[in-house]
């Protein structure tokens, strides 16, 4: 029995795979697959499967998740829950047509905060922007009605 | 026909009425309408909404109306607005195009430098948002109730009917009535932050801007803000053409429609449809108190942030800007702008500050356009 047991443990760390759990902080995670890297907010596998095929099944098994969102980038699919789940992001690598990468992330507030700091520095460069325009347009209409004033006074005189 | 038979026909006449299916829930809907339209009855706070926003929620709150449901799949009355005003994002687009075609960009023009008093004044929209995520809302829900600081009811509409609609009356009522409120939360956050010597600091008059500066100027925010933003390209390309229209000169007759009769007709849409979204069942719960909560703070933080800002610039800059005029970044044009005049005032009787603020105010109102526009880039 003792032995068995032996067996049996030195198997889980042999073929992590094998051991996985369905779902990773609450994310699906597709059956078949080769585990690369595994922390507590970060899962990353490989399945011998195509981008689409994935994608396909990814798309199944979120069909009832309220706050999806996928995004189509061009290394690949973005797949980002917008809600209050625990896992942040889905994203299946394209490129392989028998092998796919896929990276399962936790959600974390590093990216929350990461996030909302640049969009507040995004609407500073939008209003400064608008200001260098309002600026340098300001300044060249100042100039052509300056002109234009001395034209018509040097033409009065 | 028999006592019974006539005690029957009065059970299924009484079935038809209100009385029969009474809800004790909805007194409490009547006490929040009663309250807001006594706000802007009696106490003038913003009653060209609040008073349509407190007759929508009165009147949807009585048992059986046919208000704001479906009947054999066709919208109700106030259904049907708020399907093709709200949801279709018409309303606040057409909002956008009446006070594009009111607002003076004068100020804003001759001291843009006042543009990043706008931007800083979206401070508390970021903090609120981390706040509202905290308290477990979904990062939606957070963006909408976040814009609530920007004090720009629109946008605040806009924003929440493109992300978390469930939580429309809530916002909208949170954000029209903290602008109402804008004499009675900044004042005492102007003087908290700043000095007395502060508030004395004379600002040099404006310099005049010539009309093809103000016709300029619709065409060049609207094409950087369709370049940057594009997301919030539908509100701030109403408000520029608005503008446009107001500045060019030539189409008077349209200028003052859009200021006029057709703002009317949609603000009275507005205010209706958004208080009907409140109905007891939905409205009675934590989230709307919390929202109203997390709506002050967000208000404050942003008069916070706007003071702030101006405090910085004045580090770098030999003529000094009063710092009572960052706390109009936060828009509520033109009420937090008269805030800053009367602040101003108190500090030195001779200290005309009001033109200065408008710079500000009117920057605040493409500042929380932006940031709404960055929230919409995020979730689609």
């Amino acid at each position: 029995m003792k032995k068995y047991m032996m067996l049996l443990i030195g198997l889980t760390f042999l073929f992590p795979a094998s051991v996985m759990a369905e779902d990773f902080l609450g994310a699906p995670v597709i059956p078949g697959g080769q585990v690369l890297l595994k922390t507590h907010s970060r899962l990353e596998l490989s399945v011998p499967k195509g981008h689409d095929e994935v994608l396909e099944y990814y798309k199944d098994a979120l069909k009832n998740f309220k706050d999806i969102r996928i995004r189509d980038w061009k290394q690949g699919t973005h797949i980002e829950d917008d809600g209050s789940l625990p896992w942040h992001s889905i994203t299946i690598v394209k490129g392989g047509t028998n092998e796919t990468k896929i990276t399962i992330v936790k959600d974390s507030w590093t990216w929350i905060l990461g996030t909302l700091v640049l969009r507040f520095v995004g609407v500073f460069i939008v209003l400064l922007l608008l200001f260098l325009a309002l600026t340098a347009a300001g300044a060249i209409i100042s100039k052509s009605v300056a002109r234009a004033e001395a034209k018509q006074s040097a033409a009065k005189t | 026909m028999t006592f019974d038979e006539i005690l029957d026909l009065l059970n299924g006449i009484m079935r038809t009425t209100g009385v029969f299916n009474f809800d004790p829930k909805v007194i409490v809907m009547w006490a929040i309408a009663s309250m807001f339209i006594y706000l802007a009855i009696a106490k003038k706070f913003e009653p060209l909404l609040l008073l349509p926003i407190g007759f929508g929620i009165f009147i949807v709150n009585f048992p059986l109306v046919p208000m704001m449901g479906f009947e054999h799949g066709r919208p109700q009355l106030l259904q049907f607005f708020y399907h093709y005003g709200l949801e279709w994002e018409i309303i606040p687009c057409v909002i956008f195009l009446g006070l594009g075609a009111m607002t003076d960009f004068g100020p804003l023009i001759a001291n843009p430098k006042t543009l990043l008093i706008g931007a800083g004044a979206q401070l508390g929209v970021f903090i609120t948002f981390t706040g509202t995520v905290l308290a477990g809302f979904t990062l939606k829900e957070a963006a909408s109730v976040g814009i609530i600081g920007g004090a720009d009811g629109p946008t605040t509409v806009y924003l929440t009917t493109l992300l978390a609609p469930q939580l429309l009356g809530a916002n909208a009522l949170a954000a029209y009535s903290y602008m109402a409120m804008v004499p009675l939360i900044q004042p005492p956050i102007m003087r908290m932050m700043t000095s007395k010597k502060e508030r004395k600091i004379r600002m040099r008059q404006l310099r005049p801007v010539s009309k093809k500066e103000k016709m300029l100027f619709p065409l060049v925010t609207a094409g950087i803000i369709a370049l940057l933003v594009p997301s919030v390209t539908p509100l701030m390309g109403m408000f520029m053409f608005g503008n446009l229209m107001k500045e060019s000169g030539v189409v008077g007759r349209l200028s003052e429609s859009a200021q006029g009769s057709l703002m009317n007709i949609v603000t009275i849409f507005l205010g209706v449809s958004v208080g009907a979204t409140m109905y007891a069942d939905k409205f009675l719960s934590w989230k709307p108190l919390f929202i109203f909560g997390l709506g002050l703070i967000d208000f404050a933080v942003c008069t916070v942030g706007g003071i702030l800002t101006v405090k910085i610039m004045n580090r770098f800059l030999k003529e000094k800007i009063n710092p009572l005029i960052g706390s109009a970044g936060v828009s509520a044009v033109p009420m937090a702008a008269r805030v800053s005049e009367l602040e101003g005032l108190k500090a030195d009787k001779s200290n005309h500050l009001l033109m200065h603020a408008m710079g500000p105010n009117l920057a605040g109102v493409i500042g929380s356009a932006a940031a709404a526009g960055m929230f919409i880039a995020m979730f689609h």
